[in-house]
């Protein structure tokens, strides 16, 4: 008896383990495949057209970075990461303030006024860009914003109400004992909101930054309806120029490759530098909401 | 306290002011533009075919709804679009939920391959969709799915350059991009499950599929609620990768490419019927979204 006990707990312990090895491999599997585009990309960004057609899959017969280096010359690198940075940077500063000024104070005040607003935020996710994109062009190409400074004033609109949700979920988790006792100490309202809200809710501020700023920072058509084929583009927008310029002759791939790989180079450093809180952030935030 | 009623207004001030020049006023105006003769810099009045002296002239009632509904092109992206929602909101949430459980069972590694799926993530559509009309034009095409191939298939070739292959090609695109965010959601609300839940299920001797149908399911209402909310959104808004893999070329325009290019289709750019378009687009997704919201918070449990 007791021998086939353990007789059949081993076999137990036999077929889980070969279940583990399978959950494995198809989790592998799955990683290859996830990776494989961006091996191409990289490998491809070493190589002329013809190679590139040739033999897409096996690494470039030599490492040479004249492809790349043509390619930063085409999109006008340096200048164009400068200027998707500071978008990125201004835009997602004015969301974090903005949406977190309203959203604690909407917390601490309620009242009909205070539901009122909350509302209209939660009513404005709904609104697909496409419905207010040509109004709102003509209406800032009327105030003399259709320019970089208007193009942040945008983002602040479109990224407020998602960011002021996410906050609001979050403030409502701040004890209000430790605002009052500042208050006792003699601090006025804004050093309450930013010596004793903000670093509570720093985790939070984390998620809304890392949300905002994937978005902005790959966004194509906001860009393309307001900056346009200007001098001052941003990564994406000379990506897109690049491809249908060079696009008018066939396919272009030894422009494309190596300027894909150029333009997302910033945001996969940041991502493999800050996965950690990415990931953290990205589950805090969908929990809340 | 009486500092916060006296700092409400001051306070959310800067946020109203946003949303009210943002996002109210131009959705307000786009809402009136949609019956009028709009030519974006400029009114038309139809009745002298000149430009209109004052707003009230270029009134054309429902003209501009009518014309929207009667373009073969619209009509053609407006079920183009609802048939890609379907089939990618089922693909990537199922892919997504599926790599959540896998890696529930798992702990060394765990963390890597969920960093490696998200990933895809982060890179624009815009630009990983240039990397996938390449895989689809060259590496499927000639080599992975290729006649001399033992994975030979021929529906899997040329997927770029046909209307119903194109929209599985940006399923496969999207599933990549997309499963990895919903997958990290997944997972915060599979790991929100108490585990006694499942030792109590497994002392009763439940199988598997019994606890996934009984407890993993109902538990994660409020996880689905979350990724079909994103995933409706996103695949009804589809619009970078739309133009990276075909541009729009081969009847494979979404409705949001479809109401960016109204305006170049037609000489003088009619602003009137894109903004039809965009109010009708934006009725559809609220009623769409509203009621997948309604129905699937409905079934979220409090325990």
């Amino acid at each position: 008896m007791a021998d086939m006990k353990t007789f059949s707990e081993s076999d137990y312990f036999r077929k889980k383990k070969i279940q583990k090895i399978i959950i494995y491999i198809v989790l592998l599997l799955i990683a290859i495949y996830t990776l494989a585009p961006l091996y191409f990309l990289l490998v491809n960004s070493f190589k002329g057209n013809v190679e590139i057609i040739d033999s897409p899959l096996t690494l470039p017969k030599s490492w040479s970075f004249q492809y790349i280096i043509s390619a930063a010359s085409e999109i006008h690198f340096f200048k164009a990461l400068g200027i998707t940075a500071f978008i990125t940077a201004a835009s997602v500063s004015l969301i974090v303030l903005v949406s977190s000024l309203a959203a604690w104070i909407m917390v601490r005040n309620k009242s009909k006024a205070s539901s009122f607003v909350y509302l209209c935020f939660a009513a404005a996710m709904l609104i697909p860009f496409q419905a207010i994109m040509y109004p709102l062009i003509q209406l800032f190409e009327d105030a003399s914003l259709k320019n970089i400074g208007g193009l942040i004033i945008m983002y602040g609109g479109f990224g407020l109400s998602m960011s002021a949700f996410l906050y609001h979920g979050f403030a409502k988790g701040v004890p209000r004992g430790v605002e009052e006792a500042a208050l006792m100490d003699g601090c006025n309202i804004f050093q309450i909101y930013s010596q004793v809200v903000m670093p509570l809710l720093s985790s939070i501020t984390v998620t809304v930054i890392i949300l905002n700023a994937m978005w902005i920072w790959n966004d194509y058509l906001l860009p393309f309806l307001v900056i346009g084929n200007t001098t001052h583009k941003t990564l994406v927008l000379e990506l897109y120029f690049a491809r249908i310029l060079a696009g008018q002759y066939g396919n272009p791939w030894e422009l494309i490759f190596p300027a894909v790989l150029i333009t997302i180079l910033p945001m996969l450093a940041i991502f493999l530098s800050l996965q950690k809180y990415i990931v953290k952030g990205i589950s805090a935030g969908a929990i809340k909401s | 306290m009486n500092i916060y009623k006296k700092w409400f207004w001051p306070l959310v001030a800067p946020a109203l002011i946003l949303f009210i020049a943002v996002i109210l006023v131009p959705f307000v105006v786009g809402f009136v533009n949609s019956f009028l003769a709009w030519r974006g810099t400029y009114y038309f009045n139809p009745e002298t075919n000149s430009r209109a002296t004052n707003i009230l002239q270029s009134f054309v009632g429902l003209t501009n709804y009518k014309e929207a509904l009667q373009d073969e092109r619209f009509m053609h992206a407006f079920w183009y679009t609802i048939e890609y929602t379907i089939i990618a909101v089922i693909a990537i949430n199922v892919f997504a939920l599926a790599l959540a459980i896998l890696l529930d069972n798992i702990s060394k590694g765990a963390g890597a391959l969920r960093t490696t799926y998200f990933l895809p993530n982060m890179l624009g559509g815009l630009a990983l969709g240039f990397i996938w009309q390449f895989i689809f034009q060259i590496v499927y095409t000639d080599i992975l799915f290729a006649p001399d191939s033992i994975l030979h298939n021929e529906f899997l070739r040329y997927m770029t350059q046909n209307s119903n292959k194109a929209m599985f090609a940006l399923v496969i695109l999207n599933i990549w991009q997309y499963a990895g965010y919903m997958m990290i959601i997944y997972t915060a609300g599979i790991n929100n499950i108490p585990v006694d839940f499942y030792e109590a299920a497994s002392l009763d001797g439940a199988s598997a599929w019994v606890k996934f149908k009984k407890i993993t399911v109902p538990m994660l209402m409020s996880s689905f609620t979350v990724c079909l909310f994103l995933v409706i959104a996103n695949s009804f808004k589809m619009l970078d990768q739309n133009i990276a893999l075909t541009n729009g070329d081969f009847n494979t325009r979404m409705l949001a490419l479809q109401i960016l290019r109204t305006v170049k289709d037609t000489t003088p750019p009619n602003y009137g019927r894109a903004q039809a378009q965009a109010v009708i687009f934006f009725v559809i997704i609220a009623i769409v979204s509203i009621t997948q919201v309604r129905v699937t918070s409905k079934r979220e449990l409090e325990y």
